[in-house]
């Protein structure tokens, strides 16, 4: 069998014990989704507007596994291979680390689509959820906002001296996003000082770029957060790969 | 007789400090050569720079005729490794890591027969977080002849292996080394060095303080056994009677 394909399936069977994403990637949005379906229920996003308040949060809940496993998921098992000299094992084997890294970033991409999957349908099937935007647009900007938290964890993972720094570092991004950047508690209906707090936050700007593109409304509100996801790749992907450790 | 190992000139130093300086090495090919000397002599820092998980600042390698680190992939096809601490996932079965392993091999072993061999097919749905010091041990071996390797490097070899494990891990190792397997290993036992080894090198200091065969060593110190003459080489062999 195909090594890569070996290695996955026994890598999500690992991460599947673990639990810790199953709670916090898969079944975590899935309660977001019917607590504001049940608190909004059809309640329209605001006076006149044409979709209502949950219809408007479906991209940020479908962040809430990107920043799960981006931040949390990847950074702590990148670290903690490393730690147990699983990485280096690999390098006196015909294959490299490389391979092991991307088999995890595939993981935690896999538990971002199942979650996106999962919310739509609930939100879908329960609460009448209609999308208008186009689903291409969207899963290219869902991509774009993965791949800008994941070189985030990339990062941190990859520089971090030890487990205890990575799962430090980890918190201190993982609870502040998914509170203040609207993932969790909505932008809308925080007070005007939050929210320009929240703007900070890179994750703020992915929400909003979601949000857009599921809702269908102009592109032209789209710029600011399209150039932070691009800015975060490329300086976090950089660090992590120019000063990545791997022992 | 053919050379699957060829080291010269090989020195290593972190902040200024020598670790190990020009190391010299010979291996023929199906021989075993014993790598012996204190903790802290430098004998992981050899065996890393050897296989290329640590840049050397001089010298020169060469295994079955590959450089380690210019023709990695190459070569870890044919070698098998197994460090002191071999790093697992908290999570993982044994028969898991075996396969995981195995996968990343051109042309594997059967697992299934090598942890019969080495008398683990009953604990191959454990957890290896589960299993004994012994069992993890011989597990690691496992793995390090899943290449089914031409070229095999043990690292402390049977350290936490009770007598009786021992005893089989040179049984297995000395079929092996009938078919022609070459073996670089490591370890702090006299008695296991005098059964498996051919060649042995003492590292003290990171200098080789002597190479040869295991019967050379006993005739250049006063003794007559490896022990003894280990210990007279190392200047260890007083410390107790003072």
């Amino acid at each position: 069998m195909n090594k890569y394909v070996t290695m996955l399936k026994t890598e999500i069977k690992l991460s599947f014990r673990g639990m810790d994403m199953v709670i916090f990637a898969l079944c975590l949005p899935v309660v977001v989704v019917v607590l504001l379906g049940i608190i909004y229920g059809n309640q329209p996003a605001f006076e006149g507007a044409s979709y209502s308040f949950l219809e408007q949060s479906f991209g940020a809940i479908s962040t809430i596994s990107i920043c799960a496993g981006g931040v949390m998921g990847l950074p702590l098992v990148i670290s903690d291979y490393r730690q147990k000299k699983i990485l280096k094992r690999y390098k006196v084997t015909p294959t490299s680390p490389i391979l092991l890294l991307t088999v995890q970033v595939s993981i935690y991409a896999i538990y971002s689509l199942l979650s996106l999957i999962l919310v739509y349908l609930v939100g879908s099937l329960f609460f009448c959820v209609r999308l208008p935007g186009s689903v291409g647009i969207f899963l290219a900007s869902y991509l774009l906002v993965m791949l800008s938290t994941f070189s985030i964890g990339m990062m941190v993972g990859g520089v971090a001296p030890n487990m205890k720094v990575a799962s430090i570092v980890a918190s201190i991004l993982y609870f502040p996003m998914l509170i203040f950047s609207g993932a969790t508690l909505p932008y809308e209906v925080m007070p005007t000082a939050l929210q320009r707090i929240a703007d900070i936050l890179p994750l703020t700007q992915g929400i909003k770029l979601l949000k857009a593109t599921s809702l269908g409304l102009p592109i032209e509100v789209a710029w600011l957060p399209l150039v932070v996801m691009v800015a975060l790749i490329i300086i976090c992907g950089g660090i992590a790969v120019r000063f990545f450790k791997w022992e | 007789m053919d050379e699957t190992i060829k080291v010269t000139g090989l020195s290593k130093s972190y902040a200024g400090n020598k670790v190990i300086s020009n190391i010299e090495l010979s291996i023929g090919t199906g021989q075993v050569f014993g790598l012996l000397g204190a903790n802290g002599a430098g004998k992981t820092t050899t065996i890393e720079c050897i296989l290329g998980t640590r840049k050397a600042d001089a010298g020169s390698v060469s295994i079955l005729g590959l450089d380690s680190r210019k023709d990695r992939k190459q070569l870890f096809e044919q070698v098998g490794v197994q460090f002191q601490e071999t790093g697992y996932s908290d999570k993982i079965k044994v028969w898991e890591l075996c396969e995981e392993t195995a996968c990343l091999y051109r042309k594997a072993a059967n697992y299934e027969d090598l942890l019969r061999q080495f008398d683990l097919w009953e604990k191959r749905g454990a957890f290896v977080n589960e299993l004994s010091g012994g069992q993890k041990q011989r597990l690691f071996i496992v793995l390090a002849l899943l290449p089914d390797p031409k070229v095999v490097f043990l690292d402390e070899l049977t350290t936490g292996l009770d007598t009786k494990a021992r005893r089989s891990v040179w049984k297995s190792l000395n079929t092996l080394k009938q078919k022609g397997l070459t073996i670089f290993l490591s370890s702090h036992f006299m008695d296991e060095v005098e059964v498996l080894c051919d060649t042995i090198a003492i590292l003290k200091d990171g200098n080789f303080i002597f190479t040869g065969t295991v019967q050379e060593a006993i005739h250049q110190s006063p003794y007559n056994n490896l022990e003894e003459a280990y210990l007279w080489f190392t200047g260890e062999e007083e410390t107790d009677d003072e």
